[in-house]
């Protein structure tokens, strides 16, 4: 039996491998003696480059940039003769971790791709990382393809240190198909939050949920649009100083409003335990209509549904002083370069090289497609063979009115936990919202 | 002595068994029939079977073209080897000495062990990482160094299980033999090595499965240490496949396919190791 | 044990070293960190030293007085007894039946071990399928079997009706392959010489059990259950995975501490120091009650 049950499984694997026939050969004996040319390459090349530098970002595993950063990385690599050592990794709590005690230990990589609100304060604080200003005396070209003021501060010491590449929009994915089979018209730049209730509550009636969401697992998005519908685009990222100011206002009000969609029944019905795949699910599934996300989901939703036509992006309705075109997005990350890697006499031009490089308008047009990037001479996504959804999402970002960024990357994980963490209790009435956004406030000052 | 083919106790044993059986195949069953499903497909309907048109070997295809797997399998089996049988040596040696001496502070170490066990490795993880880069083994150009820093800190983390469950099996290994090789000349190490260690042979081998097991799937230790492609051990390599933005499910299922075959192969070896010598009494008759 | 062959003690640094050199350094000197820091206020992970807490057991306070931590508590109290009763249990059952059956016994010991080497990440997912609320294999079963009503289309949402069943069912069912499998090892320490004498003797199946298997596999069974009382306590991977931030009361010890590791350092670090102190106090106190001094006398 045992046997059997060996040579079954020994079967497997060799049927998976075999599943790639040659390219898994190729992909993988050679690597040996790749990286053998490629130390005998650097260790004889005086003229050009010849220096190895150490890079970590976080174009990895299934990250949509992934193949962009690689394909980007061995041209530089080829055009320059010096060597990236390369960890990137994809970004999770575990990757965050591991970043900050590289620096606590001293071994942080030169080049970071990081991102640029509160997690990155403790690398700021401690000057671990150098300024865009500094690099700029000695290399007066540095990130000048930027427009300064798009550049992101520190929310540390307000200093810029990090080159963005490609922002983000969060927007409302509309699932045509289930609008018209509740006789809802597809909501677009001038609908209003009330029409956007009133369509709610037909879609609900016709037997489908208005909107896909797990507020267990990712409430923000809501959070950040209904809060928003209380402020305007330059009032939206700041953090209230107490409950009772205008913004903490804004918060709490924003909050009842979700906590009045949970309870006319908007919501999935187990929002409160449901996973985010799940209630997406719904959504590509032709259950629910509405889904508010982020622009990485655009190809989430390529590649989950057959019909990608009865998929559209449009803008979340709007009340108050936001119009419905104002969106929240931004340049969360950017290039980083480390004060260590920095000091480093033979490596400083390389590092700053590299940056210009990955920084570049041609690079960073292809990295950015459809969303938003602080090129001041924007960005040329290549739309040959795009879906009609990725049309809709760059008429989406070209439609946008004003950009304000998510408030929620001004405050540190903990001070989220007690709004992002326990929704199910705010919107089940356990916990009032002006306590939740006090507790919040509290952590924030910290 | 003759027997009764059948009779309804063997019965419901088998029915039990067999009810258990079935629980602990079809999540396995599950996971390499959804690997040989495109994404879109497992998302309508994760318990169909992958034939005609639903079956795909792209997953496979995807992960094999672009990444190094069999350089990453090379590595887990170093990492994981070499803690298997590191555990197995020091811990074999420990629980020896732990069982057969009495000393002073004994009961301190016993504590110490049970502590062992429970330390939550994000809270030793740090200033481990810390200590390691003042040694020069984490992020060197080195990959066996870079192996080391993993390797390390999991014969640490496996220890005292090892330990405990050892020190168990050799508290019921008869002390007579012992004492007759004892007469004869034979210094403790030799007592250790050539009769305790043979006598417990079964629960060697079970400690070795756990912590290659074990320092296999630690993700949390290897994320820490092994940062560039090189260096990757496979479930490294395939968590950065299968975890992202939306999950790709097709990608999650094909490596946890390609994870967990090569351990139950180590496990199908070793597990004859396990059984000697348990079947005879029982079932004779 | 106090044989005259042990006696000297001059060989006892040679054994015992390695071992626990590995774990002073990598083990005891880090985790000594972590007691420290669960009495200072730490404001970022990796960041050590800073000021004091004041008062300095400042988070041991706090813990007291945290809903959730007793929430925690409770419910890791009720997976210290589902461990027990049930991995240990069916695991001690399985164990017995296999090495009583002639047939398929190198079937059943290999697929029982399947569900500890698959990822928690998968098994959570499987899981939250089995469960799923909307086209669930349990709810599909129960509107088959007629037990929920298809015409109104009942359904049954198991992570908030049966929050902490649908989270220890996986958790348990996962294990016992682990316990499965010590015990295996444990039988196989048996001589088999005592079960022929009890059989010439004349003895039955269930009386070998009783009286000769049961009782040498003590040690065991007794090792089983501090592995299962220690695991449990620590246990977070497939509970996080399935029930993420505790929603639904379902807190335990181990997936509250992990929720604390990257937003409030310092106090998860004094729930580490908890989970450890408690650890060490009930594996002392089941050796106590299960650990027989000298269990082998022929």
């Amino acid at each position: 039996m045992k046997k059997k049950l060996a040579v079954l499984l020994a079967g497997l694997m060799a049927v998976s491998m075999a599943a790639c026939g040659n390219t898994s050969d190729t992909a993988s004996t050679p690597t040996d003696t790749s990286t053998d040319t490629a130390t005998e390459s650097t260790s004889d090349s005086g003229s050009t480059g010849g220096v190895t530098i150490q890079v970590t970002t976080t174009y990895a595993g299934e990250d949509s940039n992934a193949q962009n950063y690689k394909d980007a990385v061995a041209a530089w690599e080829a055009k320059t003769g010096n060597k990236v050592e390369d960890s990137s990794a994809t970004s999770d709590e575990t990757f965050k971790s591991r970043v900050i005690t590289d620096f606590e230990a001293g071994s942080e990589p030169d080049v970071l791709f990081y991102f640029d609100g509160v997690d990155s304060n403790q690398f700021v604080e401690q000057g671990k990382v150098v300024s865009i200003d500094e690099i700029r005396q000695t290399y007066p070209d540095y990130a000048s393809n930027m427009k300064d003021d798009m550049l992101p501060e520190s929310p540390a010491d307000g200093v810029k240190y990090a080159v963005p590449v490609n922002g983000y929009w969060e927007g409302m994915f509309v699932n045509k198909a289930v609008c018209q089979a509740a006789g809802v018209e597809v909501p677009d730049a001038n609908t209003t939050w009330d029409e956007f209730l009133e369509d709610c509550q037909k879609i609900k009636d016709a037997g489908y949920t208005p909107i896909a969401a797990s507020l267990q697992e990712v409430p923000h998005y809501w959070f950040e649009y209904t809060i928003y519908n209380h402020q305007d685009a330059k009032t939206h990222a700041t953090v209230p100083g107490s409950t009772d100011d205008e913004y903490g206002q804004a918060w709490v009000a924003g909050l009842n409003d979700i906590k009045g969609l949970y309870e006319k029944g908007y919501f999935p019905e187990n929002t409160l335990t449901a996973k985010d795949a799940e209630t997406f699910e719904l959504f590509t599934g032709g259950k629910a209509a509405f889904l508010v996300d982020g622009s990485w989901k655009v190809g989430g939703i390529e590649s989950a549904v057959d019909n990608i036509d009865d998929f559209t992006v449009t803008h979340v309705p709007g009340e108050g002083n936001r119009k419905t075109t104002d969106e929240i997005g931004g340049l969360s990350m950017g290039y980083y370069i480390t004060r260590k890697g920095y000091d480093d006499a033979e490596k400083q031009a390389a590092l700053v090289d590299f940056v210009s490089y990955m920084t570049s308008d041609e690079v960073v047009s292809k990295f950015a497609g459809t969303s938003v990037t602080a090129l001041k001479n924007g960005a040329e996504p290549d739309m040959t063979g795009a879906t009609s959804l990725a049309q809709a999402a760059l008429e989406y970002s070209n439609s946008i009115t004003a950009v304000s960024p998510a408030v929620q990357d001004n405050l540190s994980e903990a001070a989220r936990a007690p709004i992002f963490g326990d929704m199910a209790s705010i919107v089940q009435g356990t916990v009032t919202p002006e306590d939740a956004v006090t507790e919040v406030l509290t952590l924030a000052s910290e | 002595m003759k027997k009764k083919k059948f009779s309804p106790g063997l019965l419901i044993a088998y029915i039990v068994l067999i009810f258990w059986a079935l629980t602990t195949i079809f999540p396995l069953a599950w996971s390499i029939m959804n690997s040989f499903k495109d994404k879109k497909i497992i998302y309508q309907n994760s318990f169909s079977l992958p034939v005609g048109a639903a079956f795909s070997m792209d997953n496979y295809r995807n992960i094999f073209q672009n990444y190094n797997v069999l350089s990453a399998y090379r590595n887990s089996f170093i990492i994981s080897g070499t803690v298997a049988f590191a555990v197995i040596l020091f811990a074999g040696m420990a629980a020896y000495a732990l069982t057969r001496y009495k000393f002073p502070g004994k009961k301190m170490l016993t504590g110490l062990l049970y502590a062992g066990m429970m330390f939550p490795v994000f809270s030793t993880i740090i200033p481990v990482l810390r200590m390691q880069a003042s040694w020069g083994i984490v992020n060197t150009p080195y990959v066996p160094l870079n192996l080391l820093s993993v390797i390390l800190p999991q014969i640490a983390g496996n220890m005292s299980f090892a330990i405990i469950v050892l020190s168990n099996y050799i508290q019921s290994i008869p002390i007579e033999l012992e004492e007759a090789a004892s007469m004869e000349g034979c210094s403790p190490q030799k007592i250790y090595f050539k009769i305790v260690r043979p006598l417990c042979r079964p629960s060697f081998v079970t400690v070795g499965i756990f912590s290659f097991l074990w320092s296999y799937n630690d993700l949390f230790t290897q994320m820490f240490f092994l940062r560039t492609k090189d260096n990757w051990a496979i479930t490294i390599l395939l968590n950065n496949i299968a975890s992202k933005e939306g999950v790709n499910y097709g990608a999650l299922f094909s490596s946890v396919t390609l994870i967990v075959i090569p351990v139950l192969l180590v496990y199908l070896v070793l597990n004859k190791y396990i059984i000697k010598g348990m079947t005879v009494g029982a079932v004779k008759g | 044990m106090d044989a005259k062959i042990y006696r000297s003690k001059k060989i006892l640094p040679f054994f015992l070293a390695p071992a626990f050199i590995l774990m002073f350094v990598y083990l005891y000197y880090p985790f000594v960190q972590n007691i420290l820091n669960s009495f200072m206020h730490i404001k970022y992970i990796g960041t050590s030293g800073g000021e004091w807490n004041q008062p300095f057991f400042e988070n041991y306070v706090k813990m007291f007085r945290d809903p959730k931590m007793g929430i925690a508590l409770k419910n890791t109290l009720i997976m210290i007894f589902w461990t027990i009763v049930g991995q240990v249990g069916i695991a001690l059952v399985l164990a017995l039946l296999v090495t009583n059956i002639k047939k398929g016994r190198g079937f059943f010991r290999t697929v029982f071990f399947f569900p500890i080497v698959i990822s928690a990440t998968a098994l959570g997912l499987l899981f939250n399928l089995v469960f799923l609320y909307d086209k669930g294999m349990v709810n599909q079963v129960l509107q088959f079997m007629g037990i929920l009503d298809v015409s109104t289309n009942e359904l049954i949402d198991w992570k908030s009706a049966h929050p902490i069943f649908t989270m220890m069912l996986p958790v348990v069912w996962q294990y016992v392959g682990f316990y499965f499998v010590i015990l295996l090892t444990g039988l196989s320490g048996i001589p088999s010489e005592l079960y022929e004498a009890a059989m010439i003797d004349g003895a039955t199946r269930l009386q070998l059990v009783r009286y000769i298997t049961l009782p040498l596999l003590r040690n065991s069974i007794c090792t089983c259950i501090v592995l299962a009382v220690t695991g449990a306590l620590k246990v977070f991977d497939l509970p996080w995975t399935m029930f993420v931030n505790g929603m639904s009361n379902t807190w335990l010890t181990g997936t509250y501490m992990y929720s604390k590791v990257y937003t409030d350092v310092d106090y998860a670090s004094a729930i580490a120091v908890v989970i450890v102190i408690l650890g060490v106090v009930l594996s002392f106190a089941v050796n106590h009650v299960f650990k027989q001094k000298d269990d082998y006398a022929v």
